[in-house]
């Protein structure tokens, strides 16, 4: 293989910005397109079995699904992405205790949903093998779950570097895009929330 | 690099940054050569993360106690399947970067260190450059393309004549099914994803994508989605046997070697996400000034409109291989129509992916063409905006076709009839391609050399295949060809006479800017009839035993189709052979070859305006855009312009004066 490429200079030239929006923004927004498709394949079971199917009683003889308790919890997700925006605005600022609090509230409120919705599988009588019913309330759930652990692990890593003295009022990229992701998993629960428990 | 050049601001606090240099780093010596990144880190830490993985399911199962605690199973799935990947990907270090980024320790932006490759070893290791991801992405892709090809010489041997010969009917299930989803999943579509990963930045003018890390990490999943399907053939039961297409519930009740195709599909569909927005984001975000939108060549365009494509439907078949994992892992009903579920589901979810990835392997394959065809025929490419229109129109279109898989599953009577109107539309984007290119070679200078036959030939024997495409698309004559051989013809004609032509007009037109060597050009034309006729001499007589009525998946046939099972099995050993020219060729002009000269083809993409290869950083300073990318034969025509080209320096670029952010 006789195909290296020659040293030619130390450093890369400065790549034209051909667009006035963010790269590391546009990626993390087609990345969303993609994963409200993830959400879309799962809501297309859901349909399947309830609508397409033509379920007679919805949700079926025996189940029961808490609805209040889970409007806590989705008023507990809603608040973690006003406190995921003041930590945005903080930093902006300049207040890096605002960021510091803004995050740690954040990570908490959220870690917050995922222990209730652990415990609500716990305690909710059925398991996803009882029936079609089961398959998709957790597959939902369940796939909202995985998102928000992820969710969850970014805003850790931002809540780290902000406490390790990263981001200024000019540089906070590592707080926005996980902010983001953040806000997606917020507004795709009100859609599985109203979906699920309401509709 | 942008995401370097923002780590690089975001770390300025930190004083300790490593002074700038270029190339690997000085390896480690004693033990600590097993921390650093690399082939000695990753057998352990793929141990590692496989004993973590089968730690969380025997502690989860023994805490709940579930019975058996050992479900070796679930054990292969999530430890072998999902952790040890990540452990592998970890070991290599794919993961070094933002690992450190997460913690908030110095990420060492600006030492390239893993950019470009200075020795073969370089290609064996996680590297951030989008040339030597390139390369290893075709290499890798025609690892399996070999593979998936002895797997249907196996196949073709045991259908040579009627009776079973040396295959069980689940051995040939399996060596079926692992076939088509190595061309598909491995060859066709990541080698798209590797020429273009190589070519586009350069055409477009960047110094490489958007996100260089995500681009290594994206090659790397590959491998492993690789090995897993083929893996399966060890696991008792044998080999995935439901088809590439995975139907449920065949694939749930299936021998347990379906975990490998579900989780398999689940790799190589992340590593084409990833790759599509990086490209999404580089052609938006990157391009050179002057590169508007209708100054791309159309090879930028086909990889636009497919990564559009991937990002948005390669979710779908992610959630139908999790609702069969589920189903078989997990005892959930998505499928059994017992409990509640919908049987035909699957086939729904499966094809809204499925069918628009047959566009996710054909349009970067029309972009290879276009470029090839009005390179080779020294004129301009006929209808520029229209070909790139009806990109766009394919890709809106191929998301409303896909019950045409479906007319016989028993769907619902009313969607046949809207779904085969919308396949029959497809045939006019397709076409007007088809007359563009045929029109673009129209009292054009010919030069009829490797590539060009290629491109040739796909045009010729995809209009074949688009034409019993559209047989199939009228739903009366799909009832009757239905799962016959009229279909595995029609899938050849498009994916092999299709895509693969198209792959090797790439790899041939490609070869010298990738090698620095020119290929031999007589064993290149050899190789290039000597498919063409073992392709055709395979599949054509497919055509005529599937419209008689032999039935495909099948190991077994009526004596009647005996004869003509054995043209095609010798046809097949032929076609199958006429690779080895292509793999001498390749590794003798790689070693061996002729120099290669910057232009060979004298084309004005800006791929070829640099050195044969490109430096390192591709460019010393990003090119000035001042026209179309096929002004072939206009007098004084120019696409781009370098710095300190004073011949138009006085010309006025009217779309580089737009603002530079």
């Amino acid at each position: 293989m006789s195909a290296h490429a020659e040293p030619h200079a130390a450093h890369p030239p400065a790549a034209n910005q051909s667009s006035r929006v963010d790269a590391t923004t546009l990626g993390m927004l087609i990345f969303i397109a993609s994963e409200i498709m993830l959400f879309g394949s799962f809501f297309t079971a859901y349909f399947f079995v309830r609508v397409v199917n033509d379920a007679p009683l919805w949700p079926p003889e025996g189940f029961h699904l808490p609805v209040f308790v889970a409007g806590l919890n989705t008023a507990i997700l809603l608040t973690s992405s006003f406190t995921m925006h003041w930590a945005l605005q903080a930093i902006k600022r300049g207040s890096r205790a605002g960021l510091q609090a803004g995050l740690v509230l954040t990570f908490f409120l959220g870690l917050t949903f995922l222990i209730t919705q652990m415990l609500e599988y716990a305690r909710i009588g059925f398991a996803p093998r009882d029936g079609a019913f089961g398959s998709v309330f957790y597959g939902l759930t369940g796939l909202h779950g995985a998102h928000v652990f992820i969710g969850l692990t970014l805003l850790a890593f931002a809540t780290i570097r902000s406490f390790r003295g990263h981001f200024t009022p000019k540089e906070h990229w590592g707080v926005e895009i996980p902010g983001i992701y953040w806000h997606f998993v917020d507004v795709m629960w009100i859609v599985v929330y109203a979906t699920v428990y309401l509709l | 690099m942008l995401d370097s050049l923002r780590a690089v601001t975001e770390a300025a606090v930190h004083p300790s940054i490593q002074p700038t240099r270029s190339g690997p780093k000085p390896p480690r010596t004693g033990w600590r050569r097993l921390l650093a990144p690399g082939w000695l880190r990753a057998p352990w830490m793929t141990a590692l993360f496989f004993a973590i993985g089968t730690g969380i399911v025997v502690g989860i199962r023994s805490l709940a106690g579930w019975d058996p605690v050992w479900d070796s199973l679930l054990i292969a799935t999530v430890g072998g399947l999902i952790a040890a990947p990540l452990g592998f990907l970890a070991g290599i270090g794919a993961f070094d970067y933002w690992t450190k980024y997460a913690l908030g320790s110095p990420t060492e932006p600006d030492d390239h260190s893993g950019h470009g490759a200075y020795s073969w070893r370089d290609y064996f290791r996680v590297n951030t450059d989008h040339k030597v991801i390139g390369i290893q992405y075709v290499v890798t892709t025609v690892v399996f393309f070999l593979a998936g090809g002895l797997l249907a010489m196996v196949f073709r041997a045991e259908l040579a004549k009627p009776g079973m010969q040396f295959l069980d009917g689940q051995s040939y299930n399996g060596t079926i099914s692992v076939h088509a989803s190595l061309m598909i999943f491995l060859f066709v579509i990541p080698a798209f994803a590797g020429l273009a990963n190589y070519v586009l930045p350069l055409m477009i003018g960047a110094p490489d994508m958007a996100f260089p890390r995500l681009n290594a990490l994206s090659y790397w999943l590959l491998p492993i989605a690789g090995v897993m399907m083929l893996g399966s053939f060890l696991w008792p039961g044998g080999a995935f046997g439901a088809g590439w297409t995975g139907y449920a519930p065949l694939s749930v009740v299936g021998t347990d070697g379906n975990v490998f195709f579900n989780m398999g599909v689940q790799w190589a569909g992340a590593s084409s996400i990833m790759t599509a927005l990086n490209f999404l984001v580089t052609i938006i975000t990157m391009r050179a000034p002057g590169m508007t939108f209708w100054r791309m060549p159309l090879l930028v365009w086909a990889n636009f409109s497919t990564s559009l494509l991937v990002v948005l439907a390669t979710p779908f078949i992610a959630g139908s291989q999790f609702f069969v994992l589920f189903d078989r892992l997990m005892d959930t009903n998505f499928f059994d129509f017992n409990e509640g579920g919908y049987v035909l589901g699957y086939q729904h979810i499966f094809w809204f992916y499925s069918h628009p990835a047959v566009y996710i392997m054909m349009l970067p394959g029309f972009g290879i063409a276009s470029e090839v065809i009005s390179v080779m025929s020294r004129k301009p490419i006929f209808g520029y905006r229209l070909m790139a229109l009806s990109l766009i129109a394919i890709l809106i279109l191929g998301f409303s076709v896909w019950a045409h898989h479906m007319f016989v599953s028993g769907m619902a009577p009313w969607l046949r009839v809207p779904m085969m109107i919308t396949t029959l539309l497809i045939a006019v984007p397709t076409g007007i391609k088809v007359f563009s290119w045929l029109a673009t070679t129209w009292e054009g200078r010919i030069h009829l050399n490797t590539p060009m036959l290629w491109a040739l030939g796909f045009v010729s024997m995809f209009v074949i295949g688009g034409l019993s495409g559209i047989f199939l698309g009228a739903v009366p004559i799909d009832i009757h060809a239905s799962d016959t051989y009229f279909i595995v013809a029609h899938i050849h004609y498009v994916l092999l006479g299709g895509s693969l032509f198209t792959i090797f007009a790439g790899f041939y037109y490609w070869f010298p800017k990738m090698t620095g060597r020119m290929y031999n050009e007589r064993l290149g034309k050899i190789h290039f009839w000597c498919t063409f006729l073992g392709f055709n001499a395979t599949f054509f007589p497919m055509h005529i035993i599937g419209l008689q009525g032999m039935p495909r998946r099948v190991a077994d046939y009526d004596p009647q189709f005996g004869t003509w099972n054995l043209v095609i099995s010798i046809a097949s050993f032929f076609l199958g052979a006429s690779f080895l020219i292509f793999i001498y060729n390749m590794i003798v002009s790689w070693r061996h070859g002729e120099p290669a000269p910057s232009n060979p083809w004298r084309a004005m993409t800006i791929e070829w305006q640099v050195s044969s290869p490109p430096p390192v950083f591709n460019f010393d300073q990003v090119p000035q855009v001042v026209g179309g990318p096929y002004e072939y034969g206009v007098p004084g025509a120019r696409h781009a312009v370098f710095n300190g080209d004073s011949e138009h320096a006085s010309e006025p670029a009217t779309d580089s004066q737009r603002p530079q952010h």
